[in-house]
């Protein structure tokens, strides 16, 4: 069946009359292609801020788990799984958990994809990931899927929080996926933009966050 | 999905009279609207990047089959199934059996317009999968057995005691609550469930990337990134026009589309899947099957005008400044696709005959085709469908008109073409037109016209025409006596 | 002096000349004398619209034949002028004389309120009136043609008249021709919002350029708020203006 309709559907779309288009106009560049970092990282934020995002902002490493110690007192949190990504590995978050009482899980820890379903959608408080880029336009954070991060750690726990060096800061968007999509035979699985909690109006028109995803996102920008 | 567009006079009058429909017409798609306007505003030329976005629908449209195979391509090389559908059947099909072979039992999905064009969720349910819509207003939709009321909320109308005894009853909420995020969280609870044991994720697609071979998503929820992540099957199912040549293009329409639909600048989730998990994942799906239906679209491709129905990227834009909708909703459209949107796609999908009030409920004020950013000229389309339907063009299911209407315009067009006869009808039309008018003001008159009188009137008509009147002022020069000549 | 041609819709020949009447008034009050074709008639709008596309070519051809030859065609009718202007070079595609005919044509004719201020170059025509004005923003005349500012450039230009804003200004008042005969219940809702925006803009006379607007508005206030009214702006101008008596 499928090559049959493939070479139907594709050889009727070409027996057509072929029409041109007229070239296409110019489009100007973006506003936010002029932002210097400090400026990425304010329109950020604000960007962010817009979406109920929290931002904070840290020195260093030992700043962003002094950070995250504050935030986890807070949320109180007692489970928690973390990517192991290279914003996060080198963060040793497991040494940072058994300091804080806290209980660390990671990708690693689980036997297979049921047992790691069962934790991060039943068991753990919150979600700890690293951000490839964070995209100053709309308070936007990418993050490439692959097996340091993975995709549920971000979206079914009803906390994340996101660290994100000041180096990761791109301006628009095309800045983040010309890097990820530059080499065609690397390509990540998924990558997602993220840009402030699940949300929906669906009900009344009534909007509010925490729909299927996170209910909030914290993010901490190092340096 | 059960098809009603026949039904579509019927379904305005009961809208029309429904408060709970009326209260979010009222307020809702001027919301977006003006949503939409704002969220344009933040592109340092609005206008320019309006028309960069229908530029490359354009393309898209005349280049149709080259990026299908470059699209194929490139997503095959990245470990994705490709499977192409002629027909709704062919793609449902393919989908059961897929759940059959792989022992599905439990599917959810993301939302998807061309999934309710082909009614795969019937066709599961009837063969005892499961399948949770997911999105929310998509959910108590398919819970209540609705179509949708809009394409961004589906649900958005149906009241907070329906909802409540719904979800007491079909998604597991032990206490009632009149509180709409309650109401939410209750869905979420009950589909978190689902999210957490399904086995196989059906969703949409709002582009496919010729260059890359990469499926893009749009969403604010998160269903359709756990439908992606959670299962170890995943089912992608695409309109052919869905794809875009480059991932360059896919932003640029990323940003017009969210700003188009809800007035975001973005979503908040927009997922680019480039074919399935790799090894090592632990999450995300072992087989990614993309689906690329047809659907009578290739036939309808090899006509020029129509096929630029194709542009359309469904942000709802043309709904939501519709006069005609933003009076009716969306239920008197009686399909997945409602709005001009659907009046413009719904007659070539299922023929000119049993959708004739699609194309012609509409006032041609071209409010549609002013704000859509894909360019597609809803009226223009319309006026199309009318003449096909006129001249009976059995490719598209046109039926010829009655032949009192073919004659009146034809009578019609007689009188335009001869101004004797256009004078004369004037004269012998008069006393009969005029035979109970009063104060100036005709306020009834049966035959054809009866409908405008129900809450109208139309003025008497005066002595004199202005051909008449031309014969006795035309010649005067600007001053003197032409002042004196009042119209009666 | 210009050598304009007058186009009178079938709607104001039959139902509205005194629209006619004072268009030509109008105009020969800025010193422009135009000229009338007596055999004019209609511009096959309804054909087009109800698909009959063979006996919209015939009207067209008819009219095309006795406008062809004039410099400037002026009509206050946006939805007409629209017809003429675009649709008519649409429905001569496959035909190259007619085409060309059409296309020749196009550019020269003319929604009154535009030959006015861009033509013409007037924005006082030297009417006052005492009261407040609003402006119904018709669908071709806005959408078709593009013309919004200059209606509005004449209302102000008129002294004493006090332009106040109307809610949902550019949306449709329901007509649309056939559409409001086929679809009662859908237009009759739409000229009832448009005339409650209307009434709550507090305007003593709604402004419009378009004839059908115009039947369909004072046609529902007629009947439900006897008292208030729309006026094309030809009426409006033309009879504000000093000297000239109704």
């Amino acid at each position: 069946m499928p090559h049959d309709a493939r070479d139907e559907i594709l050889s009727r779309l070409k027996r057509t009359p072929r029409k041109d288009v007229p070239a296409r106009r110019e489009l100007p560049p973006l506003n936010e292609l002029s932002l210097d970092r400090e400026g990425m990282i304010k329109k950020f934020s604000d960007q962010l801020w817009l979406q109920t995002g929290v931002v904070h902002r840290v020195a260093d490493a030992k700043a962003a788990l002094e950070k995250l110690s504050e935030v986890a007192r807070e949320e109180k949190l007692e489970k928690v799984m973390v990517a192991t990504d290279s914003v996060i590995a080198p963060l040793d978050l497991p040494a940072w958990g058994a300091a804080e009482g806290i209980t660390i899980f990671r990708v690693r820890d689980f036997m297979n994809r049921n047992a790691f379903k069962h934790a991060v959608f039943n068991e753990v408080q919150a979600g700890i990931t690293g951000a490839d880029f964070a995209v100053a336009e709309t308070g936007t954070l990418g993050l490439i899927h692959d097996k340091d991060q993975a995709r549920l750690i971000s979206l079914a726990p009803i906390l994340h929080i996101v660290i994100v060096p000041a180096d990761r800061f791109v301006a628009v968007y095309e800045q983040a996926i010309e890097e990820v999509f530059a080499d065609t035979d690397r390509l990540p699985s998924q990558f997602c933009f993220i840009t402030g909690p699940s949300m929906t109006a669906d009900i009344q028109a009534t909007p509010f966050k925490g729909m299927h995803g996170p209910r909030r996102l914290i993010v901490i920008i190092i340096g | 999905m059960r098809v009603t567009t026949h039904r579509f006079k019927a379904v305005v009058k009961k809208e029309i009279a429904d408060l709970s429909s009326r209260t979010f017409l009222s307020f809702l798609p001027p919301l977006f609207a003006a949503l939409r306007q704002a969220a344009m505003a933040s592109f340092p030329d609005p206008a320019g990047a309006h028309a960069y976005a229908a530029d490359i629908r354009a393309e898209v449209v005349a280049h149709l089959p080259e990026l299908l195979e470059e699209f194929e391509r490139n997503a095959t090389g990245h470990g994705a199934k490709v499977i192409w559908a002629r027909d709704a059947q062919e793609a449902n099909e393919f989908i059961l059996n897929l759940a059959k072979e792989k022992n599905i039992t439990l599917v959810t999905k993301g939302k998807s317009m061309v999934s309710e064009e082909i009614g795969i969720n019937e066709v599961l349910l009837g063969n005892g999968i499961e399948t949770y819509e997911t999105d929310l207003g998509e959910f108590i939709t398919q819970q209540l057995d609705r179509p949708p009321f809009h394409i961004v909320g589906p649900a958005v109308n149906i009241s907070l005691q329906e909802i409540c005894d719904l979800f007491m009853e079909k998604a597991g909420m032990t206490e009632p609550t009149m509180d709409p995020v309650k109401l939410g969280y209750a869905a979420r609870l009950f589909l978190r469930d689902k999210f957490h044991r399904v086995e196989m994720g059906i969703t949409g697609v709002n582009m496919a990337v010729a260059e890359t071979g990469s499926l893009i998503n749009v969403e604010n929820e998160g269903n359709i990134r756990l439908s992606k992540s959670s299962p170890r099957i995943q089912v992608a199912l695409m309109s052919i026009e869905k794809v875009v040549p480059t991932m360059k293009d896919a932003l640029h329409l990323v940003r017009v589309l969210c700003r188009h639909c809800t007035g975001q600048a973005i979503s908040a989730y927009v997922s680019i899947d480039t074919g399935p998990k790799r090894p090592g994942e632990i999450d995300g799906p072992e087989e990614l099957y993309i689906v690329i239906v047809d659907n009578g679209r290739s036939t309808f491709y090899r006509d020029l005008r129509a096929r630029e129905v194709l542009r359309c990227i469904r942000c709802g834009a043309c709904m939501n400044n519709c006069p005609v909708y933003t009076t009716i909703g969306g239920y008197p459209y009686g399909w997945a696709y409602s709005g001009p949107m659907g009046q413009a796609l719904n007659p070539l999908l299922l023929g000119l005959e049993q959708t004739q009030d699609l194309y012609r409920a509409c006032t041609l004020c071209g409010s549609c085709k002013t704000v859509c950013p894909a360019g597609v000229d809803h009226p223009g389309l319309f006026l199309y469908y009318r003449t096909k339907d006129v001249e009976g063009d059995r490719a598209f299911g046109g039926m010829t008109r009655h032949w009192k209407e073919t004659t009146a315009f034809r009578l019609f067009t007689y009188g335009t073409t001869h101004p004797w006869f256009w004078n004369l009808a004037s004269k012998i039309i008069r006393p009969f037109y005029n035979n109970g008018a009063r104060d100036g003001m005709v306020s009834e008159l049966p035959g054809p016209f009866e409908a405008w009188f129900r809450s109208r009137n139309l003025p008497a008509m005066p002595k004199r025409t202005f051909h008449e009147e031309w014969k006795r002022i035309g010649k005067i020069p600007a001053e003197g006596p032409t002042h004196g000549s009042a119209p009666e | 002096m210009n050598k304009v041609s007058l186009f009178i819709p079938c709607t104001v020949d039959i139902l509205l000349p005194e629209i006619g009447v004072h268009t030509l008034r109008l105009l020969r009050s800025l010193g422009v004398t135009p000229v009338y074709h007596e055999a004019q008639t209609c511009c096959g709008q309804p054909s087009l619209n109800a698909g009959h596309l063979e006996l919209a070519r015939k009207t067209a051809r008819h009219m095309i034949a006795i406008f062809e030859n004039d410099e400037a065609i002026v009509s206050p009718s946006g939805s007409c002028v629209h017809m003429i202007k675009h649709h008519y070079v649409e429905l001569f595609e496959g035909d190259r004389t007619w085409r060309a005919r059409a296309e020749a044509l196009s550019p020269r004719i003319f929604e009154l309120s535009q030959y006015i201020v861009d033509v013409l170059g007037i924005r006082d025509v030297g009417a006052s009136f005492n009261g407040k004005v609003t402006y119904h923003e018709s669908c071709h005349v806005l959408r078709g043609l593009g013309v919004s500012d200059q209606p509005k450039a004449l209302l102000a230009g008129v002294t004493g008249a006090e332009f106040v804003l109307l809610a949902n200004a550019d949306r449709c008042c329901g007509f649309g021709g056939e559409f409001a005969i086929q679809y009662p219940d859908i237009s009759e809702d739409l000229v009832k919002d448009k005339v409650k925006h209307f009434l709550a803009s507090g305007a003593d006379v709604l402004i419009l350029c378009e004839p059908g607007c115009l039947l369909n508005i004072n046609g529902y206030l007629s009947r439900n708020h006897p008292g208030k009214r729309a006026m094309h702006l030809a009426g409006f101008l033309s009879e504000n203006i000093k000297g000239h008596t109704r």
